[in-house]
């Protein structure tokens, strides 16, 4: 790719966008449309076109001829398929990246015939970006890469959201029913959505598919990929919490006191409770116990010019790990991000559950508009109630170095962890650095497991 | 997905029986099969794959360079495309294409490694380098996936099982549909029954055999269409029955600059004035076009044999010439078999080519009664020609049969010519002083000119001829040829009109000659001695006229000559690669297979481990 980012010149890049999606469109149409025999003989058909034209010293025109005879006649046969069936999908809440998703499928004969032979492909929606995501990953990954290094790890399809395979249907008796099996991995988080169901049957040489096509839309979410951790010893003391619990959470307003009393003046009126005041006719305040307990920041860097980022999912799967690890603590979990605008969200002691946060987790986007210094003004914001702070960073550059930097200043205890991508490394810490007041850990895509591991 | 029992075995006593190693096929097909008996099994891992697929490649690649550089006529892609080039026993095209037929057996040990392995798979890292590199960079994306090359390898049976010779016969057609119907049969899908699953076999077989045969009439009859004159269009090439000149054509008479011959004389310093390509005896005039003609026939046309030593030809028996070069031509023609063909340009006097082998660079070499040497063959000819003073192969003057081709001269050029004698005042009745006053009469009152203005058209009063020996006195080559040939007739001494070469233009030891400078001059016969002697009355100025009008950019036009000629030399199997290629490959190869299998092991081995 040029890698220009001018934008007036952004147009150069719609005969190879255009190209993406024909290719795309042609591959997945191969894939569905024939089965493993079909595109072994498509392609030796391809290889005989090639080979075939010199009729005098080869013979090999003779395999072109019959196998494009079987091309056109199962192609042909595939117009021949009037059937009719319905589907329902029974899918669970969620699932995880990288996870076998096993899930049921039910199909309906509509027709008087019994039905035997035929195949579910189930049907995910287009996955494929519009013109400016695409671009945008395009010259991420330009400015990453030199041309023509095929050795250079290159990311693979960032828009592919799930694998799936064909499941064979049991027969079907006439206006019966039948239960499929499929798994599908995800292979990244978010909203996986389905559009339906296509029944196929192969043509009578088993080459090509007819196909029928059932709609039956349907969601679910695919949580973060998550990763064993060892038990750890999370940096940072107990701290005094005000008004305990109910009042450490962000959002919604807590019905957890512990007495009643008359307002005092100076108190918030946000603790009035309003039913007492409405019985008694004056003012009743809510009063809350204070505690101490452990509160944990969880700072995930989502700074990545390149949508799909791999050093992004692998940052969201590692805050993923740390927050299903800290919340079966008797802590409560901060997690600090940045995305369309600056969020902050409060898990652990009955205020939120870890699916919730994984929700979350499952959701987050990059975010390309803002600079690292908006992450870092929401962290020093909270960091009067946070205990210690778990840092998940996809750089170490000098922003980051000196956020860092900053809290060790404040006394705030830092695990900060840098996502790095295969033998890239990063400068200035290399290998694990331990301080009095915290450790850096560069964790490498594809031993990330293996490395936080180690961790203690 | 693995293949049914013995359809391997199958597949490889088809390619055997077809490609003439049936007994090879059998055995590597049983060594296979008894993979399913024998239950002993190897403990390979990824690296011994990798380095029985490198070992595969290599033998690939070695057997590549060694066929391209045996081979004539490439029998390639460029073979293909242009058509039937190479006849079907020609031993040189069936090696162009061993590589193809033999590739089952290149790639047999990795299929062996896969049967006999524990695991009967190959794994993907193994087959692409682009996967090794990025997995010795730390991407496990491939890391634990297995290919099963069964199948592939079925199809590659298929494939080289056809790359033999048409004979015209069925066999690879119908042996192709038993192995399929095999293949698929084991896959069939269960909805349909067999009756149903055979029938629809049946019907694609049918059109299959349909197809294929109108393939081969539609190929046939594109072949037989006469792509001849195609390849006409592209190169200028001699007709030996006529020379059609550019005698009352207005215009700018300008040629290219591209070279068409190189020489490199044996003696320094002794090098042909001129070579001649055909001579021609007839000469018609018309309103539109000013012909000579050959007067004779392609029947006219005698097959010589080579000598024993099947590289030497003998054109004039008794005669061993005394100077010799060496000479580079290409043959822009086509014969009817589609064969390159063309004239050589050959030194006057020339009595015997050397250099030029039987089969691999000539195919037929024949000669006729006007000194044309026709040849069919490779495109490129390099070859040596000896040559000297006396007898040629041009047959002596026809002047005494009812044509009298040597003496005739067209009815309406006669007024112009006796008016031209009477200037010249020919005081002696000898050839000599006859030669000599046409000589002079030329030099001294004409002039050389390409461009050739209205009054050069012919017209119902005078012809182009008449208009240039009496008015303008200024032309080009044909003209004074043509006028000096039918001048020497007039006075009774036969001649003949030449077309070929001016060779003049030196280009380090040797001599290139381009297209501009084609040539026409006279052959006048020499009663005295009994040849015919070239005659050349165009103004020497011509050489320094027509170098004049060369593009600017000829040294561009030469370095694509000379890329040309280095790449028709490989083609053409002129130039002395294969020793190349084996001094500089062979250590280039031990170097990669020491690296691929020794040392890029011990990194796998450090990674993997």
């Amino acid at each position: 790719m040029l890698g220009v980012e001018c934008f007036p010149l952004n147009f150069l890049y719609r005969p190879f966008y255009w190209s993406y999606r024909s290719s795309g469109s042609l591959w997945y149409w191969l894939r569905r449309r024939f089965t493993l025999p079909g595109l072994c003989v498509a392609g030796g058909w391809l290889v005989a076109a090639s080979f075939g034209v010199d009729i005098v010293n080869t013979v090999i025109y003779q395999s072109f001829a019959l196998l494009f005879a079987f091309l056109i006649f199962s192609f042909a046969c595939s117009f021949f398929f009037p059937a009719k069936f319905s589907a329902s999908r029974l899918l669970p809440r969620f699932g995880t990246a990288g996870q076998p998703l096993p899930y049921q499928v039910v199909v309906k004969n509509l027709t008087a015939q019994k039905q035997a032979g035929l195949t579910l492909l189930d049907d995910l929606a287009d996955p494929r970006p519009p013109f400016a995501e695409w671009l945008a990953f395009q010259l991420a990954e330009s400015r990453r890469i030199r041309p023509f290094r095929v050795s250079q790890r290159r990311e693979r399809n960032p828009f592919r959201r799930a694998t799936l395979k064909p499941a064979e249907i049991p027969p079907l008796p006439a206006k019966g029913e039948g239960t499929v099996s499929l798994e599908l991995v995800p292979l990244r988080r978010g909203l996986l959505k389905f559009v339906g169901v296509t029944v196929a049957r192969p043509d009578p040489l088993g080459l090509f598919r007819s196909f029928r096509k059932v709609p039956a839309p349907q969601t679910v979410l695919i949580l973060p990929k998550r990763y064993p951790l060892p038990p750890l010893a999370l940096p940072g003391q107990l701290k005094y919490q005000e008004g305990g619990v109910a009042l450490a959470a962000n959002v919604g307003q807590s019905e957890e006191f512990v007495a009643l009393r008359d307002y005092r003046h100076g108190d918030p009126l946000r603790h009035i409770h309003w039913r007492s005041w409405a019985k008694t006719g004056k003012p009743i305040v809510k009063e809350f116990e204070d505690e101490f307990f452990v509160r944990h920041a969880l700072v995930l860097d989502t700074f990545s010019d390149a949508p799909h980022s791999e050093l992004l999912e692998e940052a969201v799967s590692v805050a993923a790990s740390f927050a299903c690890t800290v919340l079966t603590q008797e802590s409560l979990l901060d997690l600090l991000f940045v995305g369309n605008q600056s969020y902050c969200f409060t898990a652990g002691r009955g205020l939120g559950q870890v699916d919730q946060m994984l929700e979350i987790l499952a959701s987050v986007q990059n975010c390309a508009d803002k600079k690292f210094d908006v992450l870092e003004h929401l962290v020093l914001r909270h960091l009067s109630v946070v205990s210690g702070c778990i840092c998940v960073l996809q750089r170490w550059d000098g922003a980051r170095r000196k956020f860092v930097d900053q809290l060790k200043s404040l006394g705030v205890p830092v695990m900060v962890l840098v996502i790095v991508r295969p033998g890239e490394g990063i400068s200035g810490a290399g290998g694990m650095l331990v301080n009095a007041q915290g450790a850096l850990h560069v964790l490498e895509i594809g031993r990330i497991g293996e490395e936080l591991s180690r961790l203690k | 997905m693995k293949t049914p029992p013995l359809l391997l075995f199958a597949a490889l006593l088809f390619w055997g029986w077809l490609s003439g190693l049936l007994l090879v096929g059998a055995l590597a097909g049983l060594g296979l099969a008894a993979a399913r008996i024998f239950k002993w099994r190897w403990e390979l891992e990824d690296v011994d794959f990798n380095r029985i697929w490198s070992f595969c490649v290599l033998v690939v690649v070695v057997l590549v360079g060694y066929v391209f550089t045996t081979n004539e006529q490439a029998v390639g892609l460029a073979g293909m495309v242009r058509g039937a080039s190479v006849h079907n026993s020609n031993p040189d095209a069936l090696n162009t294409i061993a590589v193809l037929r033999w590739l089952p057996l290149t790639f047999y040990p990795l299929l062996a490694a896969q049967s006999y392995n524990f695991r009967p798979s190959v794994p993907l890292t193994a087959i692409s380098l682009v996967l090794r590199w990025r997995r010795r960079r730390g991407d496990h994306a491939f890391e634990g996936r297995f290919l099963d090359v069964s199948y592939p390898y079925f199809i590659l049976c298929l494939f080289s099982a056809g790359i033999h010779a048409n004979r015209a016969t069925q066999s690879y057609f119908w042996g192709l549909c038993v192995l399929i119907l095999w293949a698929l049969w084991v896959l069939r899908s269960r909805r349909f029954g067999v009756k149903a699953w055979v029938l629809a076999f049946a019907v694609a077989v049918g059109l299959g055999f349909i197809g294929q045969l109108g393939i081969n009439g539609a190929a046939t009859f594109v072949q037989n269409f006469n792509a001849q004159w195609l390849a006409r269009l592209f190169r200028h090439q001699t007709d030996v029955a006529q020379s059609v000149t550019s005698i009352g054509q207005i215009g700018n008479l300008k040629l290219s600059p591209r070279i068409v011959i190189r020489l490199e004389p044996k003696q320094v310093g002794v090098v042909p004035a001129y070579l001649r390509e055909a001579s021609y005896r007839k000469y018609s005039s018309t309103l539109r076009s000013q012909t000579w003609y050959a007067g004779g026939t392609l029947n006219d046309f005698n097959s010589i044999t080579p000598e024993p030593d099947n590289t030497s030809w003998v054109l004039l028996p008794g005669k061993t010439g005394t100077a010799a070069v060496s000479i580079a031509c290409y043959l822009n023609g086509r014969s009817s078999d589609g064969d390159p063909e063309g004239v050589l340009p050959l030194p006057s006097g020339c009595c015997r080519l050397e250099n030029l082998p039987n089969l691999s660079s000539v195919i037929t070499l024949q000669t006729n009664h006007t000194g044309v040497v026709l040849v069919t063959g490779s495109g490129l000819l390099i070859f040596d020609a000896r040559y000297g003073p006396g007898a040629t192969t041009d047959s002596v003057p026809d002047v005494n049969s009812t044509n009298h081709f040597d003496l005739a001269v067209p009815a309406n050029e006669i007024p112009a010519l006796q008016q031209v004698i009477a200037e010249l005042k020919i005081t002696g009745t000898n050839d000599a002083d006859k030669i000599l006053a046409v000589e002079s009469f030329f030099l001294g009152k004409f002039s050389y000119s390409t461009w050739q203005g209205p009054e050069k058209r012919a017209t119902t009063n005078a012809s182009p001829l008449t208009r240039f020996l009496l008015t303008s006195r200024s032309g080009h080559c044909e003209y004074f040829a043509t006028a000096t040939v039918l001048l020497l007739r007039q006075l009774g001494i036969p001649a003949r009109y030449a077309v070929g070469y001016a060779v003049h233009e030196t280009s380090g030891s040797g001599y290139v000659v381009r297209e501009r400078d084609a040539h026409a001059w006279c052959l006048a016969w020499n009663r005295e001695t009994k040849v015919w002697d070239d005659f050349d009355t165009t103004p020497g100025s011509w050489v320094a006229i027509e170098g004049r009008q060369s593009a600017f950019a000829d040294w561009l036009s030469d370095a694509r000559s000379w890329i040309g000629f280095q790449i028709s030399k490989l083609r053409w199997r002129q130039a002395h690669l294969r020793q190349y290629i084996l001094w500089t490959l062979t250590p280039v190869l031990a170097v990669l297979v020491y690296y691929t299998n020794y040392v890029n092991s011990l990194v796998e081995v450090g990674v993997g481990r």
